[in-house]
């Protein structure tokens, strides 16, 4: 059985590939994060959309499809998201 | 020579909690996380209660100098450090902690009528022990997953509060003997353990950002 995500580990997840792991340096597809980030495309949708209207991720029109890279914001978002999931770890917890 | 111990074990309780209230806060802050917005509320907690009975011990001290804590600001405090106990079991999802049945909902309420505060201040203590000794299993548990050795040095701390909660609570049997510092001097150890993971997470350039409220 796979290991339950919370919300915030998936939005982790997300931000860590646009960060971390692009196809190329236009930004990740949204198949490519759908399959990085191993979420369905309904719920990656309303994701992005939230992301993108927070100011984390930065949404680019290339080459006929929607192309996601991670803002300012976004790093730092992740760079909290990394430093409190080992603060929460230490107590056995998930954030 | 337990007057001292009191104040540092207070002292050292209510600085620890609240330096772990606040990195959880920031982390809540930045984060939205509900995780640690009920880590932020448990710290706290435990931070205020210990500041109470520290609050009790100083005023009595420089004020009222009767020799013993006024019984019902001690048994405050522990009500208080009990809802932080409380918070951190939450975390770890108790689901079934208020009772079902409508009869027991209906007495539940009724003992807080019918004891004293030393009564109370046992029922307390021995919740805290329950709540403490359940955190420190789940945490334990927690490392089979995540490997961290942080969660290795929280449990031994829950577990530590929790031995000294066990032991102050016993030593209303044998009041006078060596038992309730001994329980001070555990409770502070428990305290520090708790602290050395917590210490060492980075929070170099973390600041708060409004914006990410919604998240």
């Amino acid at each position: 059985m796979g290991e339950y995500r919370t919300q915030m580990k998936i939005i982790g997840d997300i931000l860590s590939t646009t960060r971390d792991d692009l196809q190329d340096e236009n930004g990740a597809t949204v198949t490519y994060l759908i399959r990085k980030a191993n979420i369905s495309h309904s719920r990656i949708s309303t994701l992005l959309k939230t992301l993108v209207s927070q100011g984390l991720l930065e949404q680019a029109d290339s080459q006929g499809s929607n192309r996601y890279k991670i803002s300012q914001s976004g790093r730092e978002f992740l760079q909290a998201y990394n430093s409190f999931t080992k603060f929460a770890d230490n107590f056995g917890l998930n954030i | 020579m337990e007057f001292l111990l009191e104040n540092i074990l207070n002292l050292v309780g209510f600085l620890v909690g609240l330096a772990i209230g606040i990195m959880a806060y920031i982390g809540f802050r930045n984060t939205g996380s509900p995780t640690l917005f009920r880590l932020t509320i448990a710290f706290v907690s435990i931070s205020l209660g210990f500041f109470v009975i520290w609050s009790g011990y100083m005023v009595e001290d420089f004020l009222i100098k009767s020799g013993s804590i006024e019984r019902s600001i001690q048994t405050v405090g522990i009500i208080i450090q009990t809802i932080g106990y409380f918070f951190i079991a939450f975390s770890h999802s108790i689901k079934s902690f208020f009772p079902k049945s409508n009869y027991f909902r209906s007495v539940g309420i009724l003992p807080f009528f019918l004891v004293s505060t030393v009564q109370l201040e046992h029922i307390f203590r021995s919740i805290s022990f329950i709540l403490l000794v359940y955190g420190a299993i789940e945490t334990m548990l927690s490392y089979r997953d995540n490997k961290n050795k942080g969660a290795i040095s929280v449990s031994i701390g829950l577990a530590l509060l929790a031995i000294g909660e066990f032991l102050g609570w016993y030593s209303f049997v044998f009041p006078e003997s060596i038992l309730y510092p001994i329980s001070m001097i555990i409770k502070i150890s428990g305290l520090i353990a708790l602290f050395i993971p917590v210490s060492k997470v980075p929070l170099k350039k973390i600041k708060f950002d409004d914006d990410l409220d919604k998240i």
